[in-house]
């Protein structure tokens, strides 16, 4: 299901339409953002097909400004009308807001930015997969997953998802821009048996723009059952300070967090621990962190960001130095700064500052030397959902991962914490690995965080 | 266009619960809209009610029988209709400005054809026949053979409302109270302490008309009104920076911010937290008692207990707990309730999103399992009942299993007797949110304010401890459960499989022998 030409023209048209509603209905600026995505997922459980979803999607979100005042309004129906009743009612709710004096768009016509073709956003291959291809593909990824080992019987999620997208932005100031984009992603979550009935799970997936990209059913599901199996017999280990070695899934978690530091709004408002911090050395020299948003066949790369302004490549932190902070048009405004590039939106929600592709720099050492090059410590692979503290920095997560000694996995480890401070942790990285690979949009490479805190069964260790 | 797959990254899936808010993320509901546009309104509050309309203004049910007819064309064994109109209204407070004012409108119909046990799921973001019946033509696809049974005729569901408002917050409480509400909240949070030196606050609703139709003759709809104020503060001192969390909300009255909850309350409990969060100490890690405050503590249970009971990984053999039907889980003072029905808060509703009633589900009794959280594919394919528990995100996703309101039963403990009981431990008052691996059981949750208990008393404030353990174990060894159980209505949202619900947990005071606490202090 292609997006055609005259149904991309339609979408660009509907966000123009609902531009000039809410000029004519009283706004003094407003632009519209349009999104139509098209969505295919595959569930696949125990050899057979589960669960089936197909369906287009779209909306509009249209921000309207009146004297200042700002009013952020959505829809999902394009009729005339309903776009005409939209408009007025996001101008009857602007007025009831306050007034903003750095509320406004950026000045000028919308202009041409990057050139779609060079960013490899859209893969025809992509599109030309059929709906039985893709449930063969995620037949294949968990009968794989499933042979892998003798201990693996079962899945807890084996799916193939595609989507096929376009936005369209327009602004009152004149102009509309436009791209459309593809992706793909690969995911499975194999279980494996451990004592005592309980069980270790080992998911892992891959996700990219284009089916050269994305890994294959038999790379994701081997790497998974490695996972699952591994990590049979964890268990706990004493509470005591050591050097941590974090897995590239671990690393990218962090910095995804640790970015909203870099966000101009708290740097404006003096709510982010870096808020004094520009031009300082930070870290260790070995850190390097880019948030690129014109990265070819980047999962986050798009030729304009929501504020309709040229992407960018930003370097935050430059051999440990901090260099910039990252800012969308509101926000640049009133900082007296440019904007980076950096405003993120959705036609449901109100834009703001965001990530692009964000990535630390690969360093130079193979993670299997850093790995030796520890006497005793713990390479962390897995983590819970919480433990990041966005005010402070303090970082402190459930982990799982594994046990070194003597430069060797010892045993695989659950059930502690790890902890530690992003500033610590930034000052303390004393190897970077050679592995940055580019899966979704968060990645760095292996890192050794010379201290942490391992909290587990029992006092303190000797 | 976001590309919305980053759950497809390595870390393993996790089930969460999250009390908080993404400021700027999508919100909540809606109001007195129309009001605003009709400058004669006499009688706004009349006026108001008519601001969500009602789905079956959109879908008749000449309409939805065709729709499944055409569902079941493929030889589908049931088919499903689930309409939807929804409007979310939010007002973010930031810097003592109204930053934003939003306002949106999701509205469409998913269909579900289910045969064996496959599913076939699509959607319109619209009303219009065209759109359904292709929709309906593309859910019906997942069956390759035979022809049509036919959908029975419809009986509309005389389910009773567990609760029913009068006057409910999203649409009686006028856009001029609501921005009010976010400003005394942050007044107030401003008021408390000249360290607070910035504070946002929102104001969010959601209000939604749904309609289930399914094959089976069943019509059943709900209307569902649930409102939040959140008040974010953060205490600067110097280079020292402490962020606080308070709330009110639920499916409330437009009163509750006048008589049950006010934003003067919220804005101070908020900075009150993030000021004594200033003053704290880093906790100690390893391995010792832990109590837990009741109310929103009982995301403990949440995650530990209730997403291992839920009818897919039961079904599937995939959660720990599909082989402990019968056995002892927890101990002898714990008994776990997932209740639907529970007034007032987010995670109640009339019917569950595939028509199911709600109902109160007894699933641990004296620390023995006893009971299984069901959605209607996964227990018909068991041999079970659907006990009301079959949720959906919207209309764009298909029903999964998933929590109401779970909480466990108030014990006989005295509260204060559980402290005075702990020579050297942890209080957690304030958890920030929590985390499960279904498959391996391990947990964690974020405590956001604790202090620290020495010789049975409270001692110094202690900030960003994390709590974990393996869920097959942890509840076992709860040795005090208190009589003050309370239900946290207000604020959760759990997240499993990229849908997110509104849900209520709930405890009393619970001590635990051991935790693991993590900590930069070995």
């Amino acid at each position: 299901m292609s997006i055609d030409a005259k149904e991309y023209q339609d979408l660009a048209r509907a966000a123009e339409r609902a531009v000039q509603f809410a000029q004519k209905t009283g706004a003094s600026a407003a632009d519209a953002l349009v999104e139509s995505i098209n969505e295919f997922r595959a569930d696949v459980h125990a050899g057979r097909l589960e669960t089936l979803k197909q369906a287009d999607r779209r909306g509009l979100g249209l921000r309207a400004i009146v004297d200042h005042r700002v009013a952020i309004v959505y829809t999902s129906d394009f009729r005339e009308a309903s776009l005409k009743d939209l408009a007025a009612r996001a101008v009857v709710l602007a007025r009831q807001s306050t007034p903003d004096e750095f509320a406004d768009l950026p000045a000028g016509p919308l202009a041409q930015t990057h050139a779609e073709g060079p960013l490899a956003l859209y893969d025809e291959k992509v599109i030309g997969l059929t709906a039985a291809q893709k449930i063969d593909m995620a037949l294949e990824m968990e009968k794989i997953a499933l042979g892998y080992d003798k201990r693996i019987a079962r899945t807890d999620g084996c799916t193939v998802q595609t989507t096929e997208g376009s936005s369209h932005l327009a602004s009152s100031h004149g102009g509309v821009l436009s791209y459309r984009g593809t992706g793909m992603g690969l995911f499975v979550n194999p279980l494996a048996d451990d004592a005592g009935g309980r069980q270790q799970s080992g998911s892992y997936g891959s996700f990219a723009r284009s089916l050269a990209a994305v890994e294959t059913p038999e790379q994701v599901a081997k790497e998974a059952g490695r996972r699952a199996v591994s990590r049979i017999g964890a268990r706990s280990v004493p509470t005591q300070n050591v050097p941590v070695i974090l897995h590239p899934d671990i690393a990218g978690a962090w910095l995804g967090s640790f970015f909203d530091a870099f966000s101009g709004d708290n740097i404006f408002k003096n709510t982010s621990y870096l808020a004094d911090r520009l031009g300082a050395a930070i870290a260790s020299p070995l850190v390097t962190v880019i948030d690129d948003g014109t990265m070819p066949g980047g999962v986050a790369t798009a030729p304009f960001d929501g504020d309709g302004l040229a992407t960018q490549r930003n370097v935050l932190l430059d051999q440990g130095v901090c260099k910039m902070f990252v800012y969308d048009a509101y926000w640049a405004r009133k900082a007296k700064a440019k904007s980076t590039g950096n405003a993120v939106r959705g036609y449901t929600y109100v834009p703001g500052i965001g990530n692009r592709n964000l990535y630390i720099a690969n360093g130079t050492t193979p993670p299997e030397e850093i790995r030796k090059g520890v006497d005793k410590g713990f390479y962390m692979v897995d983590q819970g959902a919480f433990g990041y503290n966005e005010t402070t920095g303090a970082y402190s997560y459930q982990a799982a991962g594994f046990w070194i000694e003597g430069g060797e996995i010892a045993h695989p480890v659950q059930e502690i914490t790890v902890a530690s401070t992003t500033l610590d942790m930034l000052k303390n990285v004393v190897k970077v690995g050679n592995d940055l690979r580019f899966n979704g949009t968060v990645n760095s490479p292996t890192l050794l965080i010379s201290e942490m805190t391992i909290s587990g069964a029992g006092p303190a260790g000797p | 266009m976001r590309l919305e797959s980053d759950d497809l990254r390595g870390l393993s899936r996790r089930q969460f619960l999250r009390r908080g808010i993404a400021v700027g993320a999508t919100a909540a509901t809606a109001p007195l809209w129309w009001q605003l546009l009709d400058a004669n309104a006499a009688e706004p509050a009349a006026k108001a009610a008519a601001a969500l309309p009602d789905i079956t203004e959109f879908l008749g049910q000449d309409q939805v029988a065709e729709l499944l007819e055409i569902a079941l064309s493929r030889g589908g064994e049931f088919a499903e209709a689930f309409g939807e109109y929804t409007v979310n209204t939010s007002f973010t407070l930031d810097e003592q400005q109204l930053k934003t004012a939003q306002y949106g409108v999701l509205s469409g119909v998913g269909i579900r054809v289910i045969v064996g046990d496959q599913t076939g799921y699509a959607y319109a973001d619209e009303f219009g026949m065209p759109a359904l019946r292709e929709a309906a033509a593309v859910a019906a696809a997942v069956a390759r053979q035979g022809g049509g049974r036919a959908a029975q005729k419809f009986a509309v569901s005389k389910a009773a409302p567990p609760f029913v408002l009068a006057r409910p917050a999203p649409l009686y409480a006028s856009e001029e109270e609501k921005i009010a509400y976010a400003r005394r909240a942050d007044e107030a949070a401003r008021a408390f302490d000249k360290r607070i030196a910035q504070v946002q606050c929102l104001m969010q609703d959601t209000a939604r008309s749904l309609l289930v139709a399914n094959s089976e003759g069943l019509w059943a709809t709900d209307r569902q009104f649930v409102s939040r104020l959140a008040c974010i503060p953060t205490a600067i001192d110097g280079s020292n920076r402490q962020g606080g969390f308070g709330f009110g909300g639920g499916q409330v009255e437009a009163d509750y911010y006048v008589k049950t909850r006010t934003p003067e309350q919220i804005g101070k409990d908020a900075a009150e937290g993030a000021v004594a969060l200033l003053a704290a100490v880093d906790p100690k890690a390893g391995s010792y008692p832990v109590i837990i405050a009741p109310g929103w503590g009982g995301v403990l249970v949440h995650e530990c207990f209730g997403h291992s009971l839920e009818g897919d990984g039961i079904r599937k053999k995939t959660s720990l707990r599909a082989f402990q039907f019968g056995q002892k889980v927890c101990s002898d003072v714990v008994d776990i309730w997932d209740d639907g029905t529970v007034p007032f808060s987010r995670g109640s509703f009339r019917v569950d999103d595939e028509g199911t009633p709600s109902q109160k589900n007894h699933l641990v009794e004296k620390g023995v399992l006893k009971g299984y959280l069901w959605d209607r594919l996964n227990a018909q394919l068991t041999g079970n009942r659907p006990t009301g528990n079959g949720r959906r995100n919207s209309y764009r996703d298909f029903p999964i299993p998933r929590m109401t309101n779970t909480y466990i039963a108030a014990g006989t403990d005295d509260p204060e007797a559980l402290i005075a009981s702990v020579k050297e431990g942890l209080y957690c008052k304030n958890l920030a949110g929590g985390s499960v691996n279904p498959a391996d059981g391990n947990f964690s949750f974020l405590v956001r304010e604790g202090y620290q208990i020495e010789n049975g008393r409270l001692g110094a404030c202690v900030k960003g401890a994390t709590l974990t353990g393996n869920a097959a174990e942890a509840m076992l060894r709860v040795v005090g459960v208190g009589r003050d159980l309370t239900i946290e209505g207000g604020t959760g949202s759990c997240g499993k499989d990229g849908q997110s619900k509104p849900v209520g947990v709930g405890q009393p005071t619970v001590k635990f022998s051991e935790l693991t606490v993590g900590g930069t202090q070995a």
